[in-house]
């Protein structure tokens, strides 16, 4: 047996003794953020600095802080005007005119007239870019979008395929630019550093780390309270909320509904929890890319649609796995702007088993009616492999044996999506909005229209869209087509529809802000209490 | 030749006399036992295999039935009615029994882990052998397929792989295997390289015996003892992969039970004080890796005359 | 030794080829990556344009081809959703993660060799079955819930080190700005210690366990019976012969450890929000922007195929028993 010898042996205690050591030794107090500084947490980054390749709300988020928009969506549902005082519309309605404010400039001191914001416009149409973004790719799509053109210093109007009265606001939201500095970058050089036009400046970017903004003294259009905010990109959820514990960061964003007992019992933040916007449903896919899978002829009968429309207990999912209470949606469209006469399905599995044996599928032997794959993304919504699950039992219960297939959200759920070939029931969350009613239902635009992922063509449905396309609509006659319309959704459902879904903020205790239900982190108007 | 023959001096774990014999199996029991804790390993084994084989039968519930009112579920908690314990060791997430994902997730996690290992060290045996067998530009080419596996992080491959095949139990045993083929085949080659020359494999040759013959048949028993070895602590590291995999969301389906998956999907519950959804399947994980690696110490050691003598 | 290194080359040019192939092959077999590259409402005509526009229309042996003509002029492509040059994004993130590596690399190596080599001189002692126990434990706890563990443990409630992110050091030292690098120092270092720890336990563990057997080995070797024979006192004997033969199999596995290493580093990049490539590249694989995967994977297999060149060198002295060939 060999001794163990001195030298060696004090080596390892001291390396040892250095080992324990080293955190005490390097620790000093933590540089949490100062008294001028912002931080918040996504849990995604920005591409790149290209206004219009923006595609996520992370990124919007951010953007928006950078550049203005001509007039701002409130979260009452309100058009505030921003960088424009006035609009009118032309008796078409196809050819929109906003009126600039005097005096406007770029952060690179660019003088900011009509001239620039045409510009912003027709570079984000101009098919040589290729841009995807949300702009390009959602808004001019949505709105029919043709050109822009400066009519004067300060007036530039908008000119569009035809009158919807969504378009305004989609329009209205697009980040402004200036023409010099952008006309003089390559799309390369663009998309490396942005030159903003909004309340703050940019500082920083680290890729995959932080972006830091700050304060554009000269800019009064909006509040800009903070010296500087700090963006961090922050992927893994109890991490983001360990650091809004650990107080050093102020906001996060998508908090996990596990954690939010952990955050509030903190005495360092509170979570806000607002009845978001997003509407929550599977889709029935009734395009013959299916036909043949089990379950794809049996639905495309409205009686099993709406049978088992009662077989999922909604109120029990929001309250058990996304942490809240939630109401169940009635329909498509946001309240207020919802038909107020439809009542939601309640949970009523007798009442599904009923109507589907009514409908011609008793349980089998086995108890099973007949079998459907449910498939969905993960972790783009909130909890949402657990709902998938959930639901799946749930419409197992009734007889409708739910094989649910869960796959990776980038790299095969959105292609699939696209492609109108997820199904016979897919679980998908698709953005919504406060202000106007068919912002929420252009997601069924036409039978085959590109978000229609179901590609349901109930033609009373459309024919009443037909209705909207006039300017001299009142407010009322537009809320009645858009109630009927509602009304043939419900009877005869695309989807089966959940809820809108809740999101949560960690607030620091520090902060005065207050979280808004369309997904929009606006720090504006925010403050630091004193 | 190849460019790792050094490493490869280092890393094949023996000589070469080394052919199990029967009476070598009454060596090993002895050993064994004397050894004390590889026979604890040993038993732990049996036990999380005969889970594995036996799970239907012993698990209290379906491992798949939700109970969303019942969802975490503190593990010996006394139901507020009846007063009995519904739920053993509790729920998870989606009230479902975490006793019973447990045991059903013994067959996967376990049978992942010895197929893995087995579909690996088949596949990489088979290159070895023929590489060091044949040389030359056999040799060579599988040689060079082996450095461009290893040039290429594990982890890489098996996420470009999973994202190609999708998920599901069988595409993970497929690309864990295919993950280790590389070390089996390294040693192998190394092995047969020494054993070839051998007076043995001579006399076979000489005896017109056929090439697959004398691969199979008279190299393949004298070079098994090292790969046996490497395979016993592969064994773990594929369990551990397996839970990685879970992690980045590219293991198996979610309502498939192993415990990789159960303290992946534990993640999000850790702040919260859910201690058990991370403890129990933490614990069968670390049980596991902690027998496979005991026995395969015992093993080299056993295999290994050099490292006897010490005790 | 010039021949060698010539061969050495080629072959890892052969390497590198195998290496884009594979990647490029399973990313196009996964289907038609336009769909993540066109707007939600997108009509045929836009998806086809942006299919020709990518390139994705061309037969593949060809996109490969012209992809691996670019690449030998130094283009390595643009990245499909951010636009930038994938080298560049490559580029700017490989210091983070060399960091990390390389502390990874330090935490399994230097802790490992001080534990081998007083295990295994003490074999069969209290000290020796705890450390081997210890080792076994680090073995078999799978790193991203180690991670959690020291973000709730250590960076929560004790307070020790930072939760998450990162404070550069390598970068500007490689920009030469030498002031920023030192004053970053401390912070860069308490920032690197977790996820160094998350990521190099696994090793740490193996290679602790590696250095005691093989001490144990060399150790009743006739050569080290011969010098303890001749009246040399034990801590040379150590020193001079045991610790470098033990050393032999530490090195092999730093060269074979890199890869394994980085697999560690993904997941600890997304736990401890570290902007490192191994974030990069997962998300680039989820997204199919083959440049950037391409550029990481080409820059992961260089740097395996140069450390493993390195170790190769580094045994020749070490061992003189070893000989190139």
């Amino acid at each position: 047996m060999i001794k163990l010898f001195p030298r060696m042996g004090k080596l390892f205690t001291v390396a040892v003794l250095v080992m324990a050591m080293l955190p005490l030794v390097v620790n000093g107090q933590a540089p949490g953020p100062d008294e001028n500084t912002l931080v918040i947490a996504q849990s995604v980054d920005v591409a790149g600095w290209e206004p219009a390749q923006v595609s996520s709300r992370a990124e919007a988020n951010i953007f928006s802080h950078l550049f203005a928009t001509l007039y701002e969506i409130s979260e009452e549902g309100t058009l505030e005007p921003y960088l424009a005082t006035s609009y009118s519309l032309d008796e078409t309605g196809t050819e929109i005119t906003f009126t600039l404010n005097e005096g406007l400039t770029c952060h690179d001191g660019e003088a900011l007239t009509a001239e620039d914001v045409a510009y912003t416009f027709n570079r984000a149409a101009d098919p040589e870019n290729a841009f995807t973004g949300n702009t390009p790719g959602f808004v001019f799509d949505s709105t029919g979008f043709i050109n822009a053109e400066a009519i004067s210093e300060l007036e530039v109007t908008l000119f569009v395929e035809q009158f919807q009265s969504i378009n305004l606001g989609l329009l209205a939201e697009v980040n402004i630019q200036c023409m010099d500095s952008y006309s003089s970058m390559t799309l390369e050089e663009a998309a490396a550093m942005p030159i903003g036009s909004g309340p703050y400046r940019f500082v920083e970017w680290v890729p995959d780390s932080h972006v830091t903004i700050e304060r554009v003294p000269e800019f009064t259009l909006r509040p800009n309270n903070f010296e500087t905010i700090v963006w961090r990109v922050i992927p893994e959820a109890s991490t983001r909320t360990a650091e809004l514990i650990a107080g050093n960061v102020d906001i996060i964003a998508n908090v996990v509904p596990d954690q939010i007992e952990a955050i509030n019992s903190s005495g360092v933040a509170e979570v806000q929890a607002v009845a978001g916007t997003r509407r929550m449903y599977v889709g029935f896919n009734f395009t013959s890319f299916f036909e043949g899978e089990p379950g794809w002829e049996e639905i495309q009968n409205t009686d099993v649609r709406v049978a088992m429309q009662y077989a999922v207990d909604v109120p029990t999912i929001c309250e058990t796995l996304l942490g809240t209470e939630c109401t169940r949606a009635s329909s498509m469209v946001n309240p207020p702007n919802d038909n107020p006469n439809l009542e939601p399905y309640p949970y009523d599995p007798e009442q599904a088993e009923a109507l589907l044996d009514a409908a011609g599928y008793p349980r089998g032997d086995d108890g099973v009616r007949f079998e459907i794959t449910l498939m969905a993304g993960a972790g783009r919504y909130l909890n949402d492999v657990n709902v998938v699950q959930a639901i799946g039992q749930y419409l197992s219960d009734v007889g409708v044996q739910t094989n649910v297939q869960i796959m990776d959200w980038t790299a095969e759920f959105v292609p699939a999506l696209r492609q109108h070939q997820v199904g016979p029931l897919y679980f998908v969350g698709t953005g919504g909005g406060t202000w106007n009613a068919q912002y929420d239902m252009a997601d069924l635009s036409s039978p085959t229209g590109a978000t229609n992922y179901t590609e349901w063509s109930n033609p009373e449905w459309f024919s009443l869209r037909e209705g909207l396309f006039n300017p001299a609509l009142t407010a009322e006659e537009t809320q009645e087509i858009v109630n009927q319309m509602l009304e043939v959704f419900y009877n005869d459902p695309p989807w089966l529809l959940l809820y809108f879904q809740p999101d949560f903020y960690g607030v620091s205790n520090r902060v005065d802000w207050n979280a808004r239900r369309d997904e929009k982190v606006f720090v504006w108007a925010a403050n630091f209490f004193e | 030749m190849t460019t790792h023959t050094a490493q490869q001096d280092v890393l094949s774990l023996s000589n070469s006399e080394l052919a199990p014999t029967t009476s070598s199996l009454r060596r090993a029991r002895k050993s064994l036992i004397r050894a004390r804790w590889p026979v604890l390993a040993l038993i732990i084994l049996i036990v999380m295999v005969s889970m594995a084989l036996f799970g239907p039968e012993v698990a209290p519930k379906d491992p798949n039935r939700q109970n969303l009112r019942a969802r975490l579920t503190a593990p010996f908690t006394a139901n507020e009615e009846t007063g009995d314990v519904d739920f053993l060791l509790g729920t998870d997430g989606l009230g479902r029994d975490l006793l019973s994902r447990l045991i059903y997730g013994a067959r996967i996690s376990v049978s992942v882990g010895f197929v893995a290992v087995f579909i690996g060290g088949i596949i990489g045996t088979l290159a070895g052998l023929v590489g060091g067998y044949t040389g030359g530009y056999v040799d060579d080419i599988i040689m060079r397929l082996a450095d461009i596996q290893l040039a290429f992080p594990f982890i890489l491959l098996a996420i470009m792989i999973l994202v190609v095949l999708g998920q599901g139990v069988l595409n993970l045993i497929l690309v864990l295997g295919i993950g280790q083929w590389v070390t089996y085949a390294r040693i192998a080659r190394g092995e047969t390289i020494a054993q070839r020359g051998q007076e043995y494999v001579e006399a076979a040759r000489s005896m017109g015996m056929g090439h697959w013959r004398i691969m199979l048949k008279e190299i393949l028993p004298n070079i098994l003892a090292p790969l046996i070895v490497i395979a016993s602590f592969n064994v773990a590291s594929v369990i551990l992969a397996e839970a990685a995999l879970s992690f980045l969301g590219l293991g198996v389906p979610p309502d498939v039970p192993t415990w990789g998956a159960m303290l992946a999907q534990s993640r999000d519950t850790l702040l919260a004080g859910k201690w058990w959804l991370a403890f129990y399947p933490g614990l069968a994980i670390m049980f596991t890796v902690l027998s496979l690696n005991i026995l395969g110490d015992w093993l080299r050691d056993f295999l290994d005359p050099r490292l006897r003598g010490g005790d | 030794m010039g021949a060698y290194l010539v061969r050495r080359l080629l072959q890892t040019i052969i390497v590198l080829i195998g290496v884009t192939l594979l990647s490029f092959v399973t990313l196009h077999l996964a289907g038609d990556p336009t769909y993540l590259y066109v707007s939600e409402r997108a009509t045929e005509q836009e998806i086809e344009n942006t299919r020709r526009a990518l390139g994705f229309d061309r037969p593949l042996p060809e996109q490969y081809l012209t992809y691996v003509g670019r690449v030998i002029q130094g283009d390595f492509g643009v990245s499909l959703r951010a636009q930038r040059p994938a080298l560049d994004m490559v580029l700017e993130r490989l210091p983070a993660t060399l960091e990390l590596t390389i502390m990874a690399m330090i935490v399994a190596t230097a802790f490992a060799i001080p534990i081998g080599i007083l295990s295994a001189m003490r074999r069969g002692t209290a000290f020796d079955g705890s450390m081997m126990l210890v080792a076994m434990l680090g073995q078999s706890i799978p790193s991203f819930w180690l991670g959690l563990m020291l973000i709730i443990f250590v960076g929560l409630n004790l307070r020790w080190l930072p939760i998450s992110g990162h404070v550069p050091f390598l970068d500007p030292l490689l920009d030469g700005d030498f002031q920023r690098a030192f004053t970053n120092f401390p912070d860069a270092m308490r920032h690197l210690l977790l996820p160094a720890i998350t990521v190099g336990v696994f090793s740490l563990s193996r290679n602790a366990r590696l250095v005691r057997s093989a001490m144990l080995e060399v150790l009743s070797q006739d050569y080290i019976r011969t010098a303890r024979s001749k009246g040399l006192r034990e801590p040379k004997v150590i020193i001079s012969h045991a610790f470098r033969n033990a050393l032999i199999p530490v090195i092999t596995m730093l060269g074979l450890e890199f890869g394994f290493l980085l697999s560690g580093v993904v997941v600890a990049e997304t736990i401890f929000s570290w902007p490192g490539v191994g974030r990069l590249v997962f998300d680039a694989i989820n997204q199919r922007n083959i440049p950037v995967v391409q550029a990481s994977v080409i820059m992961f297999s260089f740097m395996f195929v140069s450390l493993n060149l390195f170790v190769d060198l580094l045994y020749v002295r070490l061992d003189p028993r070893i000989r190139l060939n």
